[in-house]
């Protein structure tokens, strides 16, 4: 997949809470991490009682500031407990 | 070398193993495991469920071990990370770490551990005996101990 779209991937409670674990998400601009998380939630407003939600982009840890470009992986989650 | 995988995990045989490999250069060798326990007095854990983020788990753990070799004098850290169904008293986590001086080993071993928990993307879900189920919380201060890490510069 590549141009109008972003792969997106849920883990977790944030998994059990959209009700899915992977969705593709049309995109065919840039948009930061934050507005796309903005979008996320008035999509799926029953996110609201998740900890911080957290970003990675092709497998990174990211910044809200970060871009996320058609084509990306992104996934979503709360702070990692592993350990 | 990191491994994350669901089957159990031979603690005294990775150390063996780690000690053979660097047998003549290592002075020190220093290992953490850690094992499932009850979440709360009074609150029995039945069972911990640990989900994880596959490729990009096993790249942000073999970072870490990156980081800490070129931290300080230890040439080829271990990590075993299991996941899936967990249940109370059983292994979660192995970390070796083998060096010429004992300081670098203790200090590279509690630091990839403490990366581990805030860096890794694993998750726990815990089952109590009582039968109630949640996802654990990071504790801050997990993310304190990272931070201070970041902030104690290089390897003296």
């Amino acid at each position: 997949m590549s141009g109008t779209a972003i792969n997106v991937l849920y883990f977790a409670q944030v998994a059990e809470l959209t009700g899915t674990r992977i969705e593709s998400w049309p995109l065919d601009k840039p948009v930061s991490g934050a507005d796309w998380l903005a979008q996320l939630e008035a999509r799926y407003p029953q996110l609201a009682p998740a900890q911080r939600l957290k970003l990675a982009v092709n497998q990174f840890h990211v910044k809200p500031s970060a871009v996320i470009n058609p084509g990306d992986e992104v996934a979503v989650f709360e702070p990692v407990t592993g350990g | 070398m990191v491994i994350v995988q669901t089957d159990d995990f031979d603690a005294a045989k990775l150390t063996a193993q780690l000690r053979q490999q660097t047998a003549g250069q290592a002075g020190a060798l220093v290992t953490f495991t850690g094992y499932v326990r009850d979440y709360a007095e009074g609150h029995g854990t039945q069972t911990l469920f640990l989900e994880h983020y596959p490729g990009m788990c096993e790249r942000e753990i073999g970072d870490i071990c990156q980081q800490a070799t070129e931290r300080w004098n230890v040439p080829e850290p271990v990590v075993v990370h299991r996941v899936g169904e967990l249940h109370n008293s059983e292994q979660i986590v192995y970390v070796g770490v083998a060096s010429a001086h004992r300081g670098d080993a203790f200090r590279a071993c509690e630091f990839i551990i403490d990366a581990l928990k805030t860096r890794a993307p694993f998750w726990k879900r815990e089952t109590l005996a009582s039968g109630e189920r949640f996802w654990v919380q990071q504790r801050e201060s997990d993310a304190e101990k990272t931070a201070q890490w970041q902030s104690e510069g290089p390897a003296s």
